[in-house]
């Protein structure tokens, strides 16, 4: 890694961190706020590419480890981790590289527009959320004790809000691959 | 802006070195999963609660770092409680909010130095493997805590400029300039970290 890709990480971090920063938003068909931060997960893959995205999140999860309230709502330390949620924070990390590398391999800055929409939607849906939920579930299920069935399927309430940060990431993906191209691209 | 969530202090869980009270945080964590017994958790939750405030965190300051953490513990409490049965909501409850509070507890007494230089230290066997470097990491973490400000100032500036043109601010159209504005700048970074030979090869 050169200095470039590190200060490419610790601003893409900082960016991670700022999203949570900004008020929640909620939607009168969703029973739950969203907080724009794990969008920031799945852009990361979509910007940065597999390594360098899953780096950036792994900083701001260093960030939280160490004590700094960098989560939204000024949530931080080692209690968050602890916590039944944990899961979800950690599959952060592995859903930023699932998406970034999809992302690596579908998307072409020659290709049609619409190509390029569709490679995002499936490198975030993937990446930023099954690979996330894939984490997140077996946590919350085994901190849940006896009742994980019911517990893992509350969390869905979650599923179309995320749905709509897949698709702002799609939008944005692709702006910024027009507008200044970091992905790195591989056959 | 970005302060920790330390807290000044010379308890006992302060002079205890970090690797030790990590240690002993996944121990625990360990075997509270072991334990199912109520007459042994209920003094766990207790005893984790005492070592919180002995701290020297006020009580408001404590409920508000822990509450959301423990909002989603009473949840999944309150799923056993009503699919399982009332002891093991108890159960569950008295096990997730005493790991809570002790990994809260090790988050106060710890400041964000002696933590960094913690895994610095962690961090050098993998550095032999080519993994990772230690310094990369320390350097990283300044950039990031040394940005977020900055960041988020430009943010602002992106809002006002909606509403100068009478745009509606959308998250699509503030994201965008966001990020590749953010990402440009890198180059300048990194050219002024080289500059200065923080990176020896």
């Amino acid at each position: 890694m050169n200095t470039r890709d590190i200060v490419l990480i610790a601003l893409f971090a900082a960016i991670i961190v700022v999203l949570g920063l900004l008020p929640p938003i909620t939607l009168g068909f969703i029973p739950v706020p969203i907080t724009a931060q794990s969008l920031g997960v799945m852009l990361a893959g979509c910007i940065l590419g597999a390594k360098r995205g899953a780096a950036a999140v792994l900083l701001v999860l260093l960030l939280v480890a160490i004590g700094l309230p960098v989560l939204s709502g000024g949530r931080g330390g080692l209690a968050v981790f602890a916590g039944p949620t944990g899961g979800y924070l950690v599959g952060w990390v592995f859903g930023a590289f699932v998406c970034g590398l999809i992302a690596e391999r579908l998307v072409r800055e020659e290709q049609p527009e619409l190509s390029q929409f569709l490679s995002f939607l499936a490198a975030s849906v993937i990446g930023g959320i099954a690979v996330v939920y894939l984490f997140g579930m077996p946590w919350l299920a085994y901190m849940s004790g006896k009742a994980f069935l019911q517990t893992a399927a509350a969390s869905l309430v979650f599923l179309p809000g995320d749905l709509i940060k897949a698709f702002v990431a799609m939008l944005a993906g692709r702006a910024v691959l027009a507008g200044y191209p970091l992905l790195p691209q591989r056959a | 802006m970005l302060n920790g969530l330390d807290i000044e202090g010379n308890s006992p869980l302060h002079r205890l070195p970090v690797r030790g009270k990590l240690i002993l945080l996944f121990v625990a964590a360990i075997v509270l999963f072991l334990l199912s017994d109520l007459r042994l958790l209920a003094p766990a939750l207790a005893l984790s609660a005492a070592l919180y405030l002995s701290t020297g965190i006020g009580v408001a300051e404590a409920m508000r770092r822990t509450r959301f953490v423990l909002f989603t513990v009473l949840l999944v409490a309150a799923a056993n409680y009503f699919f399982q049965s009332p002891h093991e909501g108890a159960v569950v409850f008295c096990r997730l909010s005493t790991l809570v509070l002790l990994a809260a507890a090790v988050t106060a007494t710890t400041g964000i130095s002696a933590f960094m230089d913690e895994i610095t230290r962690l961090l050098t066997p993998l550095e032999r493997f080519g993994f990772v470097r230690a310094a990369d990491v320390s350097l990283a973490v300044g950039l990031v805590i040394r940005f977020v400000p900055e960041i988020f100032a430009r943010y602002g500036e992106i809002v006002a400029a909606h509403k100068a043109r009478g745009l509606p601010v959308r998250p699509l159209t503030t994201l965008t300039p966001l990020i590749i504005l953010t990402l440009k700048d890198a180059d300048t970074i990194a050219m002024a970290i080289d500059a200065r030979g923080f990176r020896r090869h």
